[in-house]
């Protein structure tokens, strides 16, 4: 037995690749998978491998490097979030044909719940739709185990392999073995082969056939090589009903079992849900009557099973259809199943009424205090009060809350839904103030090929980049715009965003300090006339850093003189900031000092002056 | 043992399990948590299950949780369906009269849970200069002085020690310290 150590479920996972010889790792950053790079950079430079460890600018970038990294014989990695393998959806289909010469693993990480993101799409279901074999972990120690598994199946079968976490396992904390380096010596050898490494047509008609043999023959192994991952856990008694259980949903049922004390039913857990060990599950559910099928978050497996006459879930609705099957779900779903509906237990209807009472509702994310963010918002909304503001993925998504974010689809597309409502106001030959909000990250990530669009296509609109200097959401990884690298010590260069807007082709950019709310409503007004006028995008770079960077800056204490506060809520409408509040008795705002980082910036805000700097100024 | 922590964004609850599950493993046992990161953590209701003992799924069932450190007031009362019968609540009160709530009081009798609210902004503005980012340490004081979650004060304070950055060890001991203080009566 190695030595334990508690880790999250991402680090275990981070640990397992560098474990299994992985040297070249690349990854965009998403939760939750974010912690994944940084802990392989970790365990590496601990292990005294020489792992090259990356951030792409996005996940598409990040996924072709560690597929051309496995034409040239080497172990490599790609890791991203569930929404990020739809940006890197176009080489993961492609790589699946390919005959790969190194291990190559994909690791995906979903969001059931969601908790972090703008879908709850089940990333097997893309395993499937690319003919690769995909892993699904129960916990973290089981997630690190089965990289090994994946980087070995890989290379016997020249195939990509998908490891798919959930949440709750990237992020779960858990005691987890270490083992030493698999030492594999492996010198970089790409061999020029047109008809392995180019994909012609010609050649996919010939691969194509290939990956069905392949998954043909995974299909075999899961059945009699993976017991480790696909196994029963027969009933201590005679059993009244099966279930079938993946990834997380399969840990849920187990303690659930417990803690309800049944034993009369037996459960299937399934590791390696596609190719679908379909013999298994024919064998396990013929010794049912019926049998649930639970997994997260769409009916993977339960689309595999060829007879579906006894089964319970998705498709004849006995299991919910969207949603985390937390326990409590999940216990109602077994009762259910059983015919033992369970009432909610009565004392929750007082806590109920107490919550109601009480008006406690849970409380929404919102910009920490003195985030740039915020700042530049108001700026934006006060500059354009009947603007229509596309924004896009990242913290500055809670600008919602200040009524300045009104559409975002996905990473970049605050650029092209700029361009899309500019041109539908144009085609009746009408016009509205158009600014998008982009994040600098989210600019490098995809934020480029809709700019330099919108400038060929001659749309006017202002692009507004908050650039913090970090990624923010995800908790603070660096990016092109930036240029410092993953590893400490480790230089890259940076590219310049100005530089980059106008490689675009922009010609109106201006870079402001975030802060200057006033000046920068004038700035922002100016920059749509020039957009206007001269049917091209303006861009305005709004700087400051990130307040998690906990950055050295002026403090400005501030109170709310409560004599010229009328109580109008302006600043918690416009504003919002979790140190600026509203007394709901008294009808007056006031500063909680529990969150205020005394930023300063709200001494702009109050349009009645009722926001005082410490000495007295205002604004 | 199974715990529920919960608070808001920002307020550094994920240290507290973490000195849980390090005291545990110290003692030989297998620990099993889930965290919140992203989205949520910003400013959001954030809530993190830890489990110590032999258990399959990080995640605590409502009505089977020992005990709820809850960093802010209304997260704890939001969430007090996940304690089991007699379970145990450490909360960081701020506007105490919500207790009395006759709806609230019926609820925790009937299902026999004890409250134990500590005025942490209160203690930290007095001690500590206001230094808010010490309340996970002064609940995990607080629930030590109540005799209640299965750990010592010693062993939180050895945790802390071998956990927190050095230039901090000396302040979280006092907070701990603050916290033992103002429950053990």
């Amino acid at each position: 037995m190695g030595k334990k150590m508690i880790m999250l479920g991402n680090e275990a996972i981070a640990r397992g690749i560098v474990e299994a010889g992985c040297e070249v790792a690349c990854a965009y950053p998403g939760t939750p998978s974010s912690e994944i790079l940084p802990a392989i950079a970790k365990w590496a430079d601990e292990l005294n491998t020489k792992t090259a460890v990356e951030w792409g600018a996005n996940e598409k970038v990040a996924f072709e490097m560690a597929a051309a990294a496995s034409f040239a014989g080497k172990r490599a990695c790609a890791v991203m979030k569930q929404v990020g393998l739809n940006v890197a959806a176009d080489p993961f289909m492609s790589v699946a044909h390919f005959q790969l010469k190194g291990g190559l693993l994909l690791v995906v990480a979903d969001d059931p719940g969601p908790h972090s993101s703008q879908t709850e799409q089940d990333s097997r279901f893309f395993a499937m739709f690319a003919k690769v074999p995909c892993f699904d972990p129960s916990t973290a120690a089981e997630a690190k185990d089965m990289v090994f598994d994946a980087y070995d199946l890989s290379e016997r079968h020249g195939i990509v392999t998908m490891l798919r976490p959930t949440v709750r396992v990237d992020h779960c904390r858990q005691d987890v073995e270490l083992l030493d380096v698999v030492s594999l010596e492996r010198k970089a050898s790409f061999e020029k082969d047109v008809r392995r490494w180019v994909c012609l047509p010609a050649h996919v008609r010939i691969n194509h056939p290939l990956l069905n043999q392949k998954n043909d023959a995974i299909r075999e192994e899961f059945e009699r090589d993976f017991s480790k991952y696909n196994y029963e856990v027969p009933a201590e008694e005679k059993a009244t009903m099966g279930i079938i259980a993946g990834g997380i949903s399969f840990a849920v049922v187990m303690d659930l079992l417990n803690s309800m004390g049944r034993k009369d039913i037996s459960v299937l857990k399934i590791g390696t849900p596609y190719p679908l060990p379909t013999k298994l599950v024919d064998d396990f559910i013929a010794k049912h009557d019926k049998v649930l099928v639970l997994e997260e978050t769409y009916p993977v497996i339960e689309m595999q099973i060829n007879d579906k006459s006894k089964v319970l879930g998705r498709f004849n609705g006995w299991v919910p259809k969207a949603g985390e099957l937390l326990p409590e779900i999940v216990e109602g779903v077994i009762l259910r199943a059983l015919g033992e509906e369970a009432a909610l237990p009565p004392e929750e209807e007082y806590l109920k009424k107490a919550l109601e009472e009480l008006n406690i509702t849970p409380r929404k994310p919102m910009l920490c205090p003195g985030c740039p963010h915020r700042a530049s918002f108001f700026s934006i909304r006060q500059a354009l009060p009947n603007g229509i503001y596309p924004s896009d993925i990242g913290c500055y998504t809670l600008g919602v809350n200040q009524k300045t974010v009104d559409a975002v689809i996905d990473m970049g597309a605050s650029v092209t839904q700029a361009s899309g409502l500019y041109l539908a106001h144009k085609v009746d030959g009408t016009e509205r103030p158009i600014v998008a909000t982009i994040g600098d990250s989210t600019f490098f990530h995809m934020g480029m090929p809709g700019l330099a669009s919108a400038v060929y296509n001659k749309h006017a609109f202002v692009l507004a980049i908050l650039d913090n200097s970090i990624t923010a959401m995800t908790g603070g990884q660096s990016h092109p715009g930036i240029g410092e690298k993953l590893r400490k010590g480790e230089e890259g260069r940076k590219v310049d965003l100005e530089e980059a807007v106008r490689g675009c082709g922009v010609k109106w950019v201006k870079t402001v300090e975030a802060y200057d709310v006033n000046k920068n409503k004038e700035l922002v007004k100016e920059a749509w006339e020039y957009a206007k006028e001269n049917e091209e995008p303006a861009v305005l770079i709004f700087k400051h850093p990130c307040m998690l960077l906990r950055p050295e800056q002026d403090k400005i204490p501030v109170k709310v003189d409560q004599e010229k506060c009328i109580g109008c809520k302006f600043c918690i409408n416009f504003f919002n900031c979790p140190g600026l509040v509203f007394d709901e008795e008294k009808k007056k705002a006031y500063i909680d000092e529990r969150f205020c980082v005394q930023c300063g910036v709200c001494i702009n805000v109050c349009p009645h002056g009722a926001i005082l700097g410490s000495n007295g100024e205002e604004a | 043992m199974q715990y529920v922590i919960v608070g808001i964004g920002g307020q550094g609850i994920l240290f507290s399990s973490r000195v849980l599950g390090h005291i545990a493993l110290s003692k030989g046992e297998s620990v099993m948590g889930s965290e919140v990161h992203g989205m949520a953590q910003r400013g959001g209701s954030v809530i993190s299950h830890f489990k110590i003992g032999k258990y399959s799924s990080p995640l605590v069932k409502a009505k089977e949780a020992d005990v709820l450190l809850a960093f802010d007031q209304n997260e704890a009362i939001r969430n007090l369906h996940f304690l089991k019968p007699g379970g145990k609540a450490i909360i960081n009160v701020h506007a105490p009269e919500a207790l009395e709530n006759p709806n609230l009081k019926r609820f925790l009798e009937e299902r026999s849970i004890e409250l134990y609210p500590i005025k942490g902004y209160e203690i930290l503005k007095e001690h500590m200069n206001g230094k808010f980012l010490f309340l996970n340490v002064l609940i995990l004081g607080a629930m030590c002085g109540a005799g209640i979650g299965n750990v010592t004060l010693e062993e939180v304070k050895r945790a802390i020690e071998e956990l927190a950055p050095p230039k901090y060890v000396e302040a979280n001991l006092k907070v701990v310290d603050l916290g033992y203080g103002a429950m053990a009566k």
